[in-house]
């Protein structure tokens, strides 16, 4: 920290010592990542597939709608289950961090299941939105959801009616989604 | 936009304060709040990294990003905010020496405050845009510099306070700390909207 | 510097949350469920030591000047294997505790000890030393969880431990919905949110203040007792 003059072939070393160290713990890095990136994705994928299984069942395969990205910004994707309904992902703020939850969407515009994919919030609270408890109050509910703190019909998970509160605004955005798809 | 401005300032000040609702930079909130003036500048020096290393580092994640490099990017980000103290260590010596001997050790250890590091890696976790992300650096340190000197100024009334001996030091400091968390608990109940 | 006395410096007389008071963001953050509390409290363990070798076997090649700076690009590189590897085996993991995985990097403990112990000491010590501070750690993290997790919600060992059909069993995807003690509405929810953090973790200050002050009085008695012993012999002999 103290601003001595050095010779320069010095800072010439000390900058080589920093450059070689870096490299050194950039290559293992590149190597640990080589061999994790697959398990990641893969890790992601199944992660996602279970999600959509959990909130509208359907053995055929999930086809993926184009919708207006401009107009529904929360929104991630919105997949086609042939004629069982539609499964929107949307990423949200709660009350930590972003969380990322599917819902699925029936003909008649009534949720089938919510299912979060990930989560940032504090376990023992806001974490609670992944218990099925949660989750399974969203069946069969329609557009103009809200928790029962705001005298709608969803539970509020005590202590986390922030968390609860944007699981309910986020399945409300999922069914206008689906039904500005025409 | 400005709406979500809007909500990323009052979110990082007051509902999810860096400190009472995140733990995000405790080391420097209890070591260096015994004065009201050392917590002030230490706010500000704060405030300072951290809005100009969000700016930073989100166009260093965009880099590794488009280079696929995403995994170097905690590596990335330590080594930008490094040199940015080690800057304002130099700044601050040349211009404001009495600040500089006042906030002492704790300038270089902004390095390892991890509401630094911390803002930085949300900004990325949450997909904050260019404005966003300075706007919640900035506002968040805003935050870290609000809650410190509140708790400065209580902590001055804590020797005139009778408490059991174990509690000397730093416990009754973060019994302090906690009811001022209960204080923020209150802001939890806004809505912006 | 024996390994029992190692031991004994990072679990109790130098232990780095009670005694150092370093690395406390993380462990009023996240000690919410036991399964957040073991796998912070592991991850900090492994890179810990694995920082403390790396750092000791460079010791002779670092120069002074920049060593900081080493530091950290070689404790940022085994935090982000760890992140990696966590992301890939223990996803449930990696996602409860978020940001506070690559904000190991900042964790005092790692650049304090590199910073005390390791750039003068061998690598066998070094390794030790590694083992015990992050046992010292875990230790801090479990018992705060266990504290907050008990009063808070009710439960004991969220994450890990669950009770299937009347037989314990045992996971580690942070699925199990705990062993439940008592009912959840009984419960001080407010354990659970940041001012838990604080309170418990002052509280376990002050219990580790009050054990130093008594074991230090102790020891002065016995000293001083011995001293009479001294000063009465040495008046009966004259």
């Amino acid at each position: 920290m103290t601003e001595t003059k050095k010779a320069p072939n010095q800072i010439v070393r000390l900058a080589l010592i920093l450059f070689v160290v870096s490299a050194i713990t950039s290559g293992v890095l590149g190597l640990v990542n080589y061999f994790t990136k697959d398990i990641i994705a893969m890790r992601q994928e199944e992660a996602r597939a279970e999600a959509y299984q959990a909130v509208l069942p359907y053995d055929g395969e999930y086809t993926s709608v184009s919708f207006d990205e401009e107009a529904w910004e929360t929104v991630d994707a919105i997949s086609q289950a042939g004629d069982e309904g539609w499964v929107v992902e949307l990423t949200f703020s709660g009350a930590q961090g972003s969380i990322t939850a599917a819902f699925g969407v029936d003909p008649n515009y009534a949720i089938t299941g919510a299912s979060v994919i990930d989560h940032a919030e504090t376990s023992g609270l806001g974490a609670k939105i992944t218990e099925t408890d949660f989750t399974d109050s969203f069946i069969g509910q329609t557009e103009g959801m809200a928790v029962t703190k705001d005298g709608g019909t969803i539970d509020t998970i005590t202590a986390a009616t922030i968390s609860s509160r944007a699981m309910a605004n986020a399945a409300n955005t999922a069914i206008a989604a689906v039904k500005a798809l025409g | 936009m400005l709406e979500s401005v809007l909500t990323i300032s009052l979110g990082a000040i007051l509902i999810n304060n860096f400190i009472f609702s995140q733990f995000l930079g405790c080391c420097p909130f209890l070591g260096c709040s015994t004065k009201i003036d050392t917590a002030v500048g230490m706010g500000i020096a704060v405030t300072f990294v951290m809005g100009l290393s969000s700016a930073i580092c989100y166009l260093v994640n965009e880099l590794l990003v488009s280079l696929d490099l995403g995994y170097m990017s905690t590596l990335a980000f330590i080594l930008v905010i490094a040199v940015l103290v080690q800057f304002v260590e130099m700044f601050l010596k040349k211009s404001i020496p009495s600040l500089y001997t006042a906030l002492g050790i704790y300038l270089p250890l902004i390095t390892t405050n991890c509401a630094v590091l911390g803002v930085v890696l949300l900004n990325v976790q949450n997909n904050y845009n260019f404005i966003e992300s300075v706007v919640y650096g900035i506002t968040g340190g805003l935050g870290f510099m609000l809650a410190i000197v509140l708790f400065a100024s209580v902590r001055d009334r804590l020797q005139f306070a009778e408490y059991p001996e174990s509690f000397e030091g730093f416990p009754i400091a973060l019994v302090t700390a906690g009811l001022l968390a209960l204080a923020f608990m209150g802001f939890s109940g806004m809505q912006i909207g | 510097m024996n390994l029992k006395q190692q031991f004994k410096e990072g679990l109790i007389t130098n232990n780095p949350v009670l005694v150092q008071r370093i690395g406390m963001c993380s462990t009023m953050a996240i000690t919410t469920s036991l399964f957040n509390g073991l796998g912070m409290g592991l991850s900090v363990l492994i890179i810990l030591t694995c920082c403390n070798v790396a750092i000791s076997a460079l010791r002779k090649a670092i120069p002074n000047d920049i060593r900081l700076a080493i530091f950290v690009v070689v404790i940022a590189g085994f935090v982000t294997i760890v992140d990696l590897l966590l992301q890939a085996f223990i996803p449930a993991l990696s996602s409860s505790l978020g940001v506070f995985i690559p904000l190991i990097v900042v964790n005092c403990i790692i650049i304090g000890r590199a910073e005390a112990f390791c750039q003068h000491e061998p690598i066998g010590p070094s390794f030790f030393d590694g083992i015990f501070q992050g046992f010292g750690y875990t230790v801090v993290l479990v018992l705060m969880c266990l504290i907050r997790e008990l009063l808070g919600s009710g439960t004991f060992g969220t994450g890990i431990f669950e009770i299937v059909n009347g037989a314990l069993s045992v996971s580690f995807d942070g699925s199990a919905a705990g062993i439940r003690i008592f009912p959840e509405e009984f419960g001080a929810t407010i354990l659970i949110m940041p001012f838990g953090g604080f309170l418990t973790l002052a509280c376990l200050l002050a219990a580790m203040q009050y054990a130093l002050r008594k074991s230090a009085e102790k020891k002065e008695r016995a000293a001083r007792a011995a001293k009479v012993e001294v000063v009465k012999e040495a008046v009966e002999n004259a």
